[in-house]
């Protein structure tokens, strides 16, 4: 079967890939242990949720767990993991394979990974739960569902993902498409303050009647089938399967078409040739940044900039960030927060007048807010060349970088504080908030330089912004996690302080936060700048893209 | 005095021995042509002679400057268009121009003015404002060695400069690179293209297998032959079939 020959294609890529590259094999390590480690987490947590002695527990879990498993699988690849395209739809493009083989042939390819297997090792519980609980009929509905509901997720992810990088790749676009996610965004966290807040309000039987809606639509019905099987209503459980497998079909109809524009080359066409007009070469270049000064490190800084909007892979980062820059915090802070999930306790209840709570919210927006430098010599690829052949200073190099970056991330960061504290009616808490913010960023930034030095890996050259190499997926979320937390860590002075000196913080955080977060750029910009220094080659070396 | 001299450059990938101990000395003012069949390692050696590439062992001077030792000088003198590298293409062609030239620290109205005159002998001025990712390779090889060129090198480098481009923009990089050298620049250059070489080249060297095989001045190392006979019988390999691919 030529379904078949796709996966032992995949497998065998995934083998020559790691041929002396000892690395990948500690990445690919890793990943089994992660997948393992929350897969077997996900098992003994359904099997618990669906024992006769626990009704509540089997009513809720599993619609709520399947419902947040699909939102992962949407949202991980676009957010944080990236999809990896070891088999490219555009590899396909010449040969004469029919268009049902293609798709089926990549959804198997896509089959065979870590976070399919931990997935189906978490639902699985929900299969050995219900034998354990009620016996062998329901369980065998339950594998059912289990096996069309890991599909529909791999589906969703696979089509979303590159219906979005269609999206993103055609420059027409792009302006349409980053005001529709700012508009979904906005959307969204209204939405989700509504729903936190109806569900703090609710009593179980609401709750249970919101988990049983859930259960009739495709975020959870594949997983709510075992529920209504263990019931004995083997009618609704195979309308809830049913239910599924036409989800995944659609899905599957909508990722094909995609895919056929994506091998008609949909790519990064820049339109019919326009004229050059009379402007000067290094006027053209400077364009509407001619404020920037026009010397080596300035033209640094501008190509830095231009090029986080016009490649595509830099620019889905950032919308990402703005998009979850400005959603993240609004939920966190205008919600009766999070903890009106666990119900009318006073003390949850009072967490989010909590100034250290606020503090702590605005450090994670800026940390995130650097993570896309995570790579940043990963997005150039071999063009990193010019400046290692030119002789550019290791420091000037990170200096420029972050510069160019934060053109766009320090005003996102100065509107986000500012939107956040007007919407909550706190207008007095801005300037705390953006010195809070720009500190976070700060030690963010100095974190990621260093791990963009010295931990750069190279990024397929495909048109999709979230394709990652074999492997590249776990590496390029390792590295942001350690990033992350390094800068979590770091940053958490800044709490600190928050919460020991309270109202005084209000006057204290801007000028203490900028200062934190420029010393820690500076540190950063030192020890990353000498690093490039005496690095250079190897860091070409490893941002070549070599299969 | 030499322009560009290699001493014992070695560089291992893996099990593969790349470039074996490799000596080559480049006079200043010579037209210099590296030959080898594919996988010699000419691109090992241009790359780890202009510091792109970490040699394992050996040096690399470019006008009596360590690459590895002192980056800064010898870079200065370098010109490099290296092959199979990425340019920073979602620039358009005088965009990337003007971010070489500006990178090397030079005056911003010399890299207007040169940044133009390239463009306009290239015939790359009508691309408009194209970006590099979407011109034809010809064109690249085109707009990168127009980037190798903006700061008027000392040493030029190119990695199979004729590589893609036309007849007509063949002659012209000819006739470019000849006044440079008449100049008094010295370039040194891979290339597959034997006519190109012997018509160019004042010295030639054949490299396989990571090593020099045969090198001097072009007049010597053909001795009146064709230089592609000579190439032949210096790396051997078969140029005909026999009984294979009877069902072609
Ligand atoms: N990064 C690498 N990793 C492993 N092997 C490599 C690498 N780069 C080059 N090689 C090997 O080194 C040898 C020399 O390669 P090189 O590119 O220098 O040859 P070349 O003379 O430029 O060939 P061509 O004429 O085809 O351009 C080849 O056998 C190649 O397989
Ligand atoms: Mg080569």
């Amino acid at each position: 079967m030529a379904v078949s020959l796709f996966a032992r294609l995949k497998l065998r890529v995934l083998r020559n890939g790691f041929r002396g590259k000892p690395a990948r094999v500690v990445m690919f390590v890793l990943s089994l242990f992660f997948g393992v480690w929350f897969g077997g987490g996900g098992c003994l947590a359904l099997i618990a949720s669906m024992q006769p002695a626990y009704p509540e527990l089997t009513a809720l879990v599993p619609a709520f767990a399947g419902a947040l498993l699909v939102l992962g699988w949407l949202f991980g690849p676009l957010l944080w993991f990236g999809v990896d395209e070891t088999l490219t739809p555009a590899k396909f493009a010449l040969l004469p394979i029919p268009r049902r083989t293609l798709i089926g042939g990549l959804l198997t390819a896509a089959l065979i990974g870590v976070p399919v297997a931990a997935t189906l090792l978490a639902t699985a519980g929900l299969v050995v739960g219900t034998a354990i609980g009620y016996g062998v009929l329901p369980a065998l509905v339950s594998a059912l569902g289990v096996v069309v509901g890991l599909l529909m997720c791999v589906a969703l992810s696979r089509s979303v993902t590159s219906a979005f990088a269609n999206l993103l790749g055609s420059r027409r676009v792009r302006d349409l498409a980053a005001i529709g996610l700012a508009l979904l965004a906005a959307l969204l966290g209204p939405a989700q303050i509504f729903g936190i807040s109806a569900l703090s309000r609710a009593d179980f039987s609401r709750l249970e009647r919101f988990a049983d809606i859930l259960g009739w639509t495709p975020l959870a019905a594949p997983w709510s089938a075992s529920v209504s099987a263990a019931h004995g209503d083997y009618l609704a459980a195979i309308g809830k399967i049913g239910i599924g497998a036409v989800t995944t079909a659609l899905l599957l109809w909508w990722w094909s078409a995609t895919i056929e524009r994506a091998m008609l080359g949909a790519t990064d066409a820049s339109g019919p040739r326009r004229a050059a007009g009379s402007a000067a070469p290094v006027a053209r270049l400077f364009g509407r940044l001619r404020w920037i000064p026009a010397t080596a490190e300035g033209t640094m800084v501008v190509r830095e900039a231009r090029y986080w909007w016009r490649d595509t892979r830099r620019r889905a980062n950032l919308i990402t960030f703005a998009v979850l820059g400005v959603f993240l915090p609004v939920l966190v802070n205008l919600g009766s927060s999070p903890a009106g999930l666990v119900g009318d306790d006073a003390d949850f209840q009072a967490l989010p007048d909590n100034p250290a709570i606020h503090t702590a919210t605005m450090v994670f927006v800026g940390v995130l807010g650097a993570i896309a430098m995570a790579n940043q010599f990963g997005f150039d690829g071999t063009a990193y060349a010019l400046h290692l052949a030119t002789g550019v200073p290791g420091r000037r190099e990170v200096r420029s970088r972050i510069i160019g970056y934060s053109v766009y991330i320090v005003p996102l960061i100065v509107v986000i504080s500012i939107l956040v504290t007007v919407l909550a009616g706190k207008p007095s808490e801005v300037p705390a908030r953006i010195g809070t913010l720009l500190g976070a960023y700060g030690v963010s930034l100095a974190a990621c330089v260093l791990v963009s030095v010295y931990g750069a890996y190279a990024l397929p050259e495909t048109s999709n912004p979230f394709a990652v190499n074999t492997g590249g997926g776990l590496a390029k979320s390792l590295l942001a996690l350690v990033a992350m937390i390094g800068s979590v860590a770091l940053s958490s002075p800044l709490i600190l302080a928050a919460a020991l000196t309270g109202k005084l913080w209000t006057w204290l955080a801007l000028p203490v936060g900028l200062a934190y977060g420029l010393g820690a750029v500076w540190l950063g910009v030192t020890i990353g700048g000498d690093a490039v220094d005496r690095r250079g080659p190897e860091l070409l070396v490893a941002v070549t893209p070599r299969g | 005095m030499t322009a560009l001299a290699l001493h014992g450059l070695v560089k291992r990938f893996d099990q593969k021995v790349a470039v074996a101990g490799l000596d080559l000395d480049v006079p200043t003012g010579s037209f210099f042509g590296l030959l080898g069949p594919n996988g010699a390692g000419k691109t090992t050696t241009l790359s780890m002679a202009v510091g792109l590439l970490r040699p394992d062992q050996g040096t690399a001077e470019v006008l009596g400057h360590d690459v590895w030792v002192d980056p800064v000088r010898a870079k200065a003198l370098l010109g490099v268009m290296p092959d199979g590298v990425r340019l920073f293409d979602r620039l358009d062609g005088a965009e990337l121009l003007a971010y070489t030239g500006m990178l090397r620290g030079m005056d911003r109205a010399v890299v207007d003015q040169r940044a133009k005159e390239l463009l306009d002998v290239l015939a790359l001025a009508d691309a408009g404002r194209t970006l590099v990712i979407d011109y034809s390779a010809g064109m690249k090889k085109k707009i990168a060695l127009a980037c190798a060129l903006l700061h008027a090198p000392r040493l030029l480098v190119l990695d199979e400069p004729f590589e893609a481009v036309d007849p007509v923009s063949g002659s012209l990089i000819r006739d470019i690179l000849q006044r440079y050298v008449q100049g008094g620049g010295t370039v040194i250059f891979s290339s597959h293209v034997m006519e190109v070489v012997e018509r160019l080249c004042s010295h030639v060297a054949i490299m396989a297998d990571g090593r020099i095989r045969t090198v001097g001045p072009l007049e010597q190392v053909t001795g009146g032959r064709e230089l592609e006979d000579v190439f032949v019988e210096v790396v051997g390999g078969r140029i005909a079939t026999g009984e294979e691919l009877q069902w072609l």
